[in-house]
């Protein structure tokens, strides 16, 4: 055992005092990140999908893309859920000053500019809806609903946690646990932001 | 045969020839092919085995000697715990199999190509060595003529037959004769064969182990095949691909006759009085279990069926599968039977 | 809802009646009363001796990492026998339906099981035996053995963990309720698309597998990135990367595998039910459906899950192979790299799934040689396990004989492997048979490493050893059976046999299916010996008592450096890692038996029943799917989120048990390992041993 003949037995540490307490905010902050990489593989797979059913014969004779993304629609959205994800950037700001006002009012209007996002989306889908254009309607069609569907899901969750968060930080202030919750929800506003990053350039 | 370049390694796969071959009892049909692609495909395996078999008993005879000799209570006063890392040993464990990976798709590729469903080398070799030799080789081989082909018709055109696969039938459609059958495919020796195959539900996998390797059969899709049968005979046939209740039934009967037989049934069936339009087809796709694989002709196939069924397929028809042919598990098989 | 499917449907029950229960198949109800009186035996001995509070206490609202591994080991366990009543009813059908002359029983036209009822059989098997059995019972001795390994208190995450284990357990409660309530899903543990579509699977038995693995799957998941945390954060002081055991290298590995790929079958599997539940057109043959779509995104998880079931089994190997050679693993960088390596080459070889479905020359030949590069890695294994024990002490204790059944088992299970790999082969035998016998041989590599494993560290979580005599009974009628059984099945293989069918068409096949019966009966004596080694090592368990941390007397990494059984804080105070293989450096330099000159106060999370809350919940949520019973799907959904939001809102603050109590403890365990004294002369025993607060500088790798 070669490696092992540098240590002398006889001086040999054996037993760690006083572990170096293993720093909650870092380990739980990166656990949430691999789950973001599992999540972004079911991104990828759903953008796969996609992919392959954007194709004339997938459209069974109906819609194809670009009858079904309207480029105006898609700016004011894109440009509410940008702002969103900035306004939770604020209160991370706010956060890093330790001002509670600050991350409240953050969230909060992060809140609002997602429901606005929701709320566009919403009446876009009711517009295609009423023009016969569902997800049963077509492959193609199916994979656009499951992929957009899917972001604005994550969205409703999105909003549902910043909600928690709102009451946690104003009940708890900025307690440990509510910090890394904290930290994890940015993780998860700005992978939307990804996931934007991703779809938009490719719905023609 | 294109394996048979790898001569310096001639007396290992005769070897498992030999050994392969003598296990190769009635019965082991991948053993004993009767075309083409069916050949290379059986070369392919001798010679894989031949080659991964030495190395996994190099690597099995390693660990049984070394597990004898360095046992609790054997004569081996050699222990040595400090032996636990050699960087000879570590090259050769890594570069030896990467040789050999590297030997082994050489003839992966190569044997991709022969037999390759759509275009397969191995039918167009066989087709081009039956034209040079016109028939000669035959004659010596098989003096009874029984596999003699027409010397006039060589090289013949392709025969076309399209396949569909029902919930659990063999629908084949032979276009240019017109006919078609239910559970029978009869082609001539030595001709090569062009299969156009697609499926009205499910996923089915063509095979007929003797004569040609296995292509998907998918729904609304078309796939392709290609054959050359070198014997007349009959075979075996089947799905090998479940696709719901009745897919053990799945079989037909194959036979290749010669030339002459073939057009003899091909007369046959076209006056068969049962015709192929696209309802008639509609009935004959329904949910059945063809028990005994009972054959069924039919001529005046009307034009483009084939496409049309995908068509169809495509556009959305299908044929459910009824409940009790899935779910009754106390009054199961209540579909149609053919007894 | 917005598809159609046929009968009727009451908002209160669903798709649910009273038929639906096959109270008239005398199989199932047999099944049934046999499964019940079990149930009901279990129910009142717990009642009798009063065992309710500890079981709730110490096991149901656990956090602790070993509880939770040894529970996740049962439900492996009590799963695989469930699979292995599958493979015995599978192998009777068949060798009883062969030709068209065969009598049929029960309502069967051959042999005694309906079609569709042995196509549930198949899947249910196929997928109980990969998602439920193997996996749980890797993912159990992942969980015990490497937080020891690495020297940790318990998990990155214990809450999560317990999570995991009950998603899991809720899930193969779904599918163990099939059995009586409804019917299991007949295409395969594959989900044969588009069989699985409602025109073709009308009933609920995809549904029971589609909402089964979709639970199962989230649980493996988060399992994976508990796993690699710990892996990656709890590594005790001085364990650099290059100190770490190899089975954490294995285990790295194969969570890295697990995370990345088990989102990908979610994602097929969720598409899936979006044709079945809301019409869409995915995977349907028409309207723009795409039905190969499924099998990629299926072979995407899939391929690289067989590998994430081998990975560990290779890691067991690694551990035993070296304790009973008394030898350290030979070659332990490119073990650790050939681990990593076929992890990343799993990742490319999907399509050899489906050689035969008519991708072009060049494509097929691309996954052709991708495949047969994982043999190159493998092989690496083999040949260092061998180097192992060359000039070794070799042993034949029990885990040893199945560490080297595995290993056997892995050199022809490569061949017909590499056999598989290679088109113009794979036409031939693809879904023949063939495959069937490569991938048993293969999945019997990690079930005899699994068996291995929990034979080997058996006493370091429970204090006693399992029976040694019994357990190589068990061990050589299994290995006949599975030469006997897979061998005939390699033949049958060339007989161009297909897999899946329940009626045998080919007489000439009879009589090697009567051998793969015989390898049934092989195989009843092995699990009669398992189970009554297990019954046997439990009643004498005084008997097969261990003293001292280590067993074996030959072991070498960190798990053996603590007591047996392994106290509920691991360690006393965190071991200092001063060498690769801890324990038997510290063995040879007579540093054992020493303890620690004082003790501190450890800090434990405390228990919870919300993971079995969510567990019972998800339960809800796919039972209430399966049978379209709306409002208990969306309650439980409801449930689970408000648990999760309230159980947010509760901090999480842990307990602390004092240094005084530690010392009480650790005083009343007996230490000695018998035949070694701690060497004197190494300054003066005990005192030079005592913790120093300073970490030091690893030692530097030559
Ligand atoms: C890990 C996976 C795994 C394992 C271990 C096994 C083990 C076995 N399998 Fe299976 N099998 C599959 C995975 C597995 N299988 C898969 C994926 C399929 C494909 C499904 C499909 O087509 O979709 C399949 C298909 C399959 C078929 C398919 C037939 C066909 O398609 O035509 C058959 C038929 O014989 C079969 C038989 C067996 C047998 C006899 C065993 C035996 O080796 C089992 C031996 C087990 C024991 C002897 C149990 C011992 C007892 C205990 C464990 C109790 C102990 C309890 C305590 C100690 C508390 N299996
Ligand atoms: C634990 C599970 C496991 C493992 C480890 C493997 C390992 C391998 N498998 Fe297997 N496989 C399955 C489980 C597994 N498989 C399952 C479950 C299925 C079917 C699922 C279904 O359809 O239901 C399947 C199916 C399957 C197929 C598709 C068959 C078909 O459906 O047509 C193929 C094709 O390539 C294949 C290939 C391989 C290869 C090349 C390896 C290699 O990793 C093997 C590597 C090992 C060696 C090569 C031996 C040791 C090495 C040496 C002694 C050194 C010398 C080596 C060389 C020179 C190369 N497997
Ligand atoms: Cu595969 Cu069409
Ligand atoms: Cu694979």
């Amino acid at each position: 055992m070669s490696q092992e003949a540098y240590i002398k037995p006889a001086h040999a540490v054996l037993w760690q005092s006083h572990p170096p307490g293993h720093d909650v905010i870092s380990t739980k902050t990166l656990g949430f990140w691999l789950y973001l990489l599992s999540d972004s593989m079911i991104v990828s797979s759903l953008f796969a999908s996609y992919l392959v059913l954007n194709h004339r014969v997938n459209a069974a004779a109906g819609p194809t893309a670009g009858m079904v993304v309207h480029p105006v629609v898609a700016f004011f959205e894109t440009v509410l859920l940008f702002s969103g994800i900035l306004a939770y950037g604020f209160a991370m700001v706010g956060l890093k000053r330790g001002d509670k006002k600050a991350v409240l009012s953050g969230l909060a209007s992060a809140i609002i500019l997602a429901v606005g996002f929701l709320v566009i989306e919403g009446v876009d889908f009711a517009g295609l809806a009423g023009h016969g254009m569902v997800p049963e309607r077509s492959g193609f069609l199916s994979a656009f609903y499951a992929l957009v569907l899917y972001h604005g899901a994550h969205l409703v969750f999105a909003i549902l946690w910043t909600l928690v968060m709102i009451v946690q930080v104003a009940r708890e202030g900025f307690t440990e646990n509510v910090v890394y919750r904290l930290l994890n929800l940015k993780l998860f506003w700005f992978f939307r932001k990804r996931f934007n990053n991703y779809t938009l350039p490719l719905i023609p | 045969m294109p394996l048979h370049k790898g001569r310096h390694l001639r007396p290992l796969w005769l070897a498992a020839v030999a050994f392969l071959t003598g296990c190769a009892q009635k019965g082991y049909w991948l053993a004993h092919p009767k075309g083409a692609i069916a050949r290379t495909e059986w070369h392919t395996t001798i010679l894989d085995v031949a080659v991964m078999g030495s190395v996994v008993l190099v690597a099995g005879g390693l660990v049984a000697a070394f597990l004898w000799r360095y046992r609790v209570g054997g004569k081996s006063r050699s222990y040595d715990p400090t032996f636990t890392a050699s960087l000879v040993i570590e090259v050769l464990v890594w570069g030896v199999p990467l040789m050999i990976v590297g030997y082994l798709s050489y003839f992966s590729v190569k044997s991709v190509f022969a037999t390759n469903p759509y275009n397969p080398l191995a039918v167009r070799r066989a087709v081009a060595r039956e034209a040079r030799m016109n028939g000669a080789f035959t004659r010596r081989a098989d003096p009874a003529g029984v596999n003699a082909i027409d010397p006039a018709a060589h090289p013949m055109r392709p025969l076309r037959v399209d396949v569909v696969t029902t919930d659990w039938q063999w629908v084949f459609i032979y276009p240019k004769q017109g006919i078609a059958t239910v559970d029978e495919l009869v082609v001539p020796v030595r001709v090569p064969v062009k299969f156009d195959l697609t499926s009205t539900t499910v996923v089915n996998d063509f095979f007929i182990p003797q004569l040609v390797g296995e292509i998907d059969i998918m729904p609304g899709m078309r796939t392709k095949q290609g054959m050359i049968a070198s014997r007349t005979g009959s075979y075996h046939g089947y799905s090998d691909d479940f696709s719901g209740g009745g897919f053990s039934w799945m079989g037909f009967a194959t036979r290749v006759t010669r030339p002459a037989h073939f057009k003899d049934w091909v007369r046959r069936v076209q006056s068969a009085k049962d015709h192929l339009t696209d309802t008639r087809f509609t009935r004959v796709a329904q949910p059945t279990i063809n028990l005994a694989q009972k054959i069924r002709h039919f001529s005046h196939v009307q034009k483009g069926l084939f496409d049309h069924i995908i068509e169809q397929v495509m556009e959305g028809r299908v044929y459910r599968t009824p409940l009790a042919m899935t779910e009754s598990m106390t009054k199961p098989m209540k579909v149609r039977l053919i007894k | 809802m917005l598809v159609h499917y046929p009968g009727p449907w009451s908002p209160l029950l669903g798709r649910l009646a009273l038929k639906e229960i096959p109270y008239q198949n005398p199989i199932l109800v047999w099944t049934f009363v046999l499964v019940s009186c079990a149930a009901l035996a279990i129910f009142a001995a717990i009642t009798y001796h009063r065992a309710w509070g500890y079981l709730w206490r110490e096991w149901l609202t656990s956090v602790d990492h070993k509880k939770i591994g040894v529970m996740y080991c049962l439900v492996g366990l009590v799963m695989f026998f469930r699979g292995f009543i599958d493979g015995v009813m599978m192998r009777t059908q068949q060798v009883m339906a062969v030709g068209p002359q065969s009598p049929g029983y029960l309502g069967a036209l051959h042999g005694y099981l309906p079609p569709y009822h042995f196509g549930q059989i198949y899947s249910a098997h196929g997928t109980i035996m990969i998602l439920f059995a193997i996996t749980p019972i890797l993912i159990g001795i992942m969980n015990i053995v490497v937080p020891l390994q690495v020297g940790a208190r318990d998990m990155a995450y214990p809450y999560l963990n317990a999570v995991s284990f009950w998603l899991t357990a809720s899930a193969t409660a779904l599918v163990m309720i099939s059995l009586f309530v409804g019917d299991f899903s007949h295409a395969g543990w594959v989900g044969l698309s588009p069989l699985t579509e409602l025109a073709y699977s009308p009933g609920v038995g995809v549904d029971y597998w589609i909402w089964a693995v979709q639970i199962g799957s989230v649980g493996t998941t988060l399992a994976s990135i508990n796993i690699i945390m710990t892996i990656i954060k709890l590594r005790a002081p001085g364990m650099t990367w290059t100190r770490m055991p190899i089975f954490c290298w294995t285990a790295l590995s194969t969570s890295v595998v697990g995370l990345s790929s088990f989102p990908v079958f979610t994602a097929a599997v969720a598409l899936l039910s979006l044709d079945r539940y809301a019409g869409t057109h995915f995977f349907t043959p028409g309207l723009g459906g795409n039905l190969m779509l499924y099998t990629d995104l299926f072979w995407i998880w899939g391929h690289p899950e067989v590998y994430y079931v081998i990975l560990p089994a290779f890691g067991i190997i690694s551990e035993i192979v070296p304790t009973f050679s008394e030898k350290p693993l030979f070659g332990y960088m490119t073990m650790a790299a050939a681990s990593i390596a076929i992890g990343g080459v799993s990742w490319s070889v999907w399509l050899h799934h489906f050689f035969t479905m008519g991708a072009g020359p060049g494509v097929n030949s691309f996954f052709s040689i991708a495949s047969m590069l994982v043999g190159i890695p493998t092989g690496v294994k083999v040949f260092n396990w061998a180097f192992t024990l060359y000039r070794g002490r070799i042993r034949f204790d029990l885990p040893m004989l199945w560490a080297l059944g595995a290993l056997v088992l892995l050199l022809t299970g490569g061949l017909s492997g590499m056999m598989l790999a290679m088109p113009a082969i794979n036409y031939t035998v693809h879904n023949s048979v063939f495959v069937v016998a490569h991938f048993h041989n293969m999945l019997n590599v990690v079930g005899f490493a699994a068996i291995g494993g929990i034979n080997f560290w058996f006493p370091k979580v429970f204090g006693f050893k399992l029976d040694e005599r019994i357990g190589k009974r068990a061990f050589w009628f299994f290995s006949a059976g599975t030469v006997v059984l897979f061998g005939s099945m390699y033949a049958l293989g060339f007989m161009g046999m297909p897999r899946r069918i329940d009626y045998i068409p080919f007489v000439s096949w009879r009589p090697l299916l009567m051998s793969e019966e015989a390898g049934i009966f092989l195989f009843l004596i092995a699990a009669y010996y398992m189970i009554k080694q297990m019954y046997v090592s439990i009643r004498d368990r005084a008997q097969h008592r261990v003293t001292g941390p280590d067993p074996w007397r030959t072991a070498r990494s960190l798990e053996w450096l603590t007591h047996c059984p392994v106290p509920f804080y691991n360690f006393a105070l965190l071991p200092h890692i001063n060498s690769r293989d801890e324990w038997a450096w510290r063995r040879q330099n007579g540093l054992v038996n020493l303890r620690p000159d004082h003790y501190e106060d450890i800090h434990l999370p405390n228990n919870t029943f919300v993971p079995m809350l969510l567990g019972a919940l998800a339960f809800g949520l796919g039972f209430g799917m399966v049978w379209r019973m709306y409002w208990l799907a969306g309650l439980s959904l409801l449930g689970i989120v408000v648990a999760v939001i309230a159980r947010s809102f509760e901090p999480d603050s842990g307990h602390t048990i004092p240094g005084v109590r530690i010392r009480e403890i650790e005083e009343t365990l007996p230490e000695e390992l018998d035949g070694m004294e701690p060497v004197a002369d190494v300054a003066g025993g005990v005192v030079a041993f005592q913790a120093r607060t300073a970490p030091r500088a690893p030692a530097q790798e030559p």
